[in-house]
């Protein structure tokens, strides 16, 4: 659906992406996971074309994203990481405007998308909370029953009901056969509605692969608090790839062999135990780190 | 299907704006045909004015000049100024006394001034009797006329302004360019600058709208609005005029006539301040080139009326292709300088798309 070969975007002297490669396939929804200032946004603005590319190609329903941009437009919903809309005007008529732009006469989407996400299309634009606005904003993308759905950072500042609610609406879009493109720093956010994450460090795709697999290789987390003495030793156990220590605390990495290491758990007083599905928040933070010993070396 | 709904966007979220304007408009051009029949009779007073007051010259050189003027009830003395320029700025006391007619040398060449005044009283201020010249055959206040910064307003021409027609191209005219120029800079800059600064055009540029659509539209939304405030100023000019019973003088496709001529000149003005507003992407920064470069045409065209060696700047003043006194003096429509000036504006449209299309929509 999206193939992005070898895109460099510079701002002046500024490097925004270098050497970006990804690809969204047709009726997935693709995590698009990175730190501040990695690119993600730069790399979804190019695929709109709302920035000129310095080098690179991005094919969108095999069209070129630049030089077809108009008839890519035509079937893809954008919500912006940061956007405006037009002051003092009914939600109603704004969101009317936008769907008249694309031509799309029908309402329905919009009115139940509105319903869903309790939002009062009655309201002012220039009345609206953040989180208001940002509902405005999903709506928007949605309401004109885009094949492609490109959003940057849709979940920061919606609330946890609103955010499950937006996920149910991603997945039935995804259903009806639609594809989304999504980024996110949050990677609980990430996990809960993609198939697969695309993880960006300083301008470059490191890491592409289902969430799936990549939680299987990362295995899970377990953490047990003690009442009693225990050693390190007892847990050091087939499949456990990680053990740190703290206190009466014992965290320990986990990829198979789950109820051997309950065994030796059990053994001891437990006052609090918790067992954490996958390890990717750690395995981020790896990328992170991993940055900065890179940015040692060079 | 989608044609036009951005233009009636703008339209739609900016009537308040545009009603406003409109109204100030109409008061305005209304208002102003109204001042004319005072204007014409304080006028025709001073032209008479200047009939109380004769010089007569000597014949051959440096013989004697003789001033005389009418005498005027209540006045206890008279006072006669004297300078080279009919501004009287430099003016000295020339005689102060009780008698009605002065002869002095004439021991100089250049022209002279003479404003004659009479005293009152010692508490109020004295009172224009007329002014004379010792040019012959000049009409002082046809004269001041001739000033440059007048001729600009008239084409060159000389305008008669007794009659309504020459009150309004040089009372009208001369402030309409600025405050619908002026109106038409500040909105075409804040239609699409205000897009950029509020971050909505990442929004209007994700749906199937071209930036060359966006541009061609904010500008149609413009040309409704140069439009719009020109028949209003067309409708306020000949209400006026019918209520002061003067559009006999001339009719209402007159003036429509003459302000067309300026739908043009907005457009090109429209064109900078969009050609600027994709450079600069800010309100501020592009709101002021745009009125230097209103200002600068003005300028441009004003100074090249200073003198032959200057004649070029008009040329490259947009203010010389709209000649509205061609209409309302000479009855001529000058239709090719209003296909000049069209293209001129669809020439920098282009520039501007062009800009638009190869630069970054700012995050
Ligand atoms: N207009 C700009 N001029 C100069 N540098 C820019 C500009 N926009 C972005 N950058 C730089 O490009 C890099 C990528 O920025 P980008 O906004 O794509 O990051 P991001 O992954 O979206 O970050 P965030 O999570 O904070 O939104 C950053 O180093 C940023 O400083
Ligand atoms: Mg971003």
């Amino acid at each position: 659906m999206i193939e992005i070969e070898n895109l460099t975007k510079m701002y002046g002297n500024h490097v925004g992406v270098k050497d970006l490669n990804l690809a969204v396939r047709k009726g997935e929804i693709m995590g698009f996971l990175g730190p501040n200032g990695a690119g993600k946004t730069t790399t979804i603005r190019s695929c709109l074309a709302l920035l000129a590319k310095t080098a690179g190609e991005i094919t969108i329903f095999g069209l070129d994203s630049h030089r077809d941009a108009v008839a890519i437009r035509e079937k893809t919903g954008y919500l912006p990481g940061e956007f405006g809309l037009i002051s003092s005007v009914k939600v109603s008529s704004y969101l009317k405007y936008l769907l008249s732009l694309r031509g799309y006469e029908r309402t329905e989407k919009m009115m139940s998308l509105a319903k869903r996400l309790e939002l009062d299309l009655n309201r002012k634009t220039n009345e609206l909370s953040k989180g208001n606005k940002l509902k405005v904003g999903i709506i928007q993308s949605l309401m004109g029953d885009p094949d492609l759905i490109i959003m940057d950072e849709p979940t920061s500042g919606l609330d946890p009901l609103m955010k499950q609610e937006f996920y149910r609406i991603l997945r039935e879009e995804k259903k009806g056969g639609k594809t989304v493109f999504m980024s996110s720093h949050i990677l609980a956010d990430v996990e809960r509605v993609c198939d697969r994450v695309a993880i960006i460090r300083k301008g470059q795709v490191k890491v592409m692969e289902e969430i799936q697999a990549l939680q299987e290789k990362t295995g899970k987390v377990l953490e047990v608090e003690f009442g009693d003495p225990f050693t390190i030793d007892e847990f050091k156990l087939e499949g456990v790839s990680e053990i740190q220590q703290d206190n009466g605390r014992i965290v320990l990495t986990i990829h198979e062999n789950l109820d051997g290491v309950i065994d030796a758990v059990s053994k001891h007083r437990i006052l609090n135990m918790n067992l954490k599905t996958y390890n990717l928040e750690q395995l981020f933070l790896k990328y992170y780190a991993q940055g900065d010993s890179e940015r040692g070396d060079a | 299907m989608m044609a036009g709904r951005m233009a009636y966007m703008e339209l739609r979220t900016g009537w308040k704006g545009l009603l406003i304007f409109g109204l100030l408009i109409l008061v305005v051009s209304a208002g102003m045909v109204q001042i004319f029949p005072t204007f014409r009779d304080s006028l025709t007073e001073e032209l008479e004015g200047a009939n109380k007051v004769s010089l007569e010259l000597p014949d051959e050189q440096g013989g004697n000049v003789t001033l005389s003027w009418e005498s005027m009830e209540n006045a206890t003395s008279y006072m006669v100024l004297e300078d080279s320029r009919l501004s009287m700025v430099t003016a000295k006391l020339k005689y102060k006394g009780e008698e009605t007619s002065i002869t002095f040398e004439k021991d100089f060449e250049e022209k002279r001034y003479y404003a004659v005044t009479a005293v009152l009283n010692e508490t109020s201020d004295p009172l224009l009797i007329g002014i004379a010249t010792t040019e012959e055959g000049e009409n002082p206040f046809q004269e001041l006329l001739q000033n440059p910064i007048y001729k600009g307003f008239t084409g060159g021409r000389n305008v008669n302004m007794l009659e309504a027609k020459g009150f309004i191209t040089l009372e009208f005219f001369s402030w309409w360019w600025m405050l619908a120029g002026m109106f038409i800079a500040y909105l075409s800059v804040s239609v699409i600058a205000s897009d950029f600064e509020n971050k909505h055009m990442d929004v209007l540029l994700s749906t199937p709208i071209s930036r060359r659509r966006y541009l061609i539209e904010k500008f149609g939304a413009m040309t409704v609005v140069a439009l719009l405030i020109i028949l209003v100023a067309t409708a306020g000019i000949a209400g006026g005029l019918t209520s002061i019973n003067a559009l006999n003088e001339f009719s209402a496709d007159v003036v429509f006539l003459s302000l067309i001529g300026c739908l043009p000149f907005l457009m090109v003005i429209a064109a900078v301040g969009v050609f600027t507003a994709v450079l600069f992407q800010k309100v501020r920064a592009s709101m002021g080139v745009t009125f230097a470069f209103v200002f600068a045409e003005f300028f441009l065209y004003a100074f090249g009326g200073f003198s032959k060696s200057l004649e070029w700047m008009k040329t490259i003043s947009i203010f010389q292709y709209w000649d509205y006194a061609s209409v309302i003096i000479d009855d001529f429509f000058k239709a090719g300088d209003f296909i000049v000036l069209t293209i001129l504006a669809l020439v920098l449209l282009i520039i501007g798309i062009w800009v638009f299309e190869k630069k970054d929509i700012p995050a």
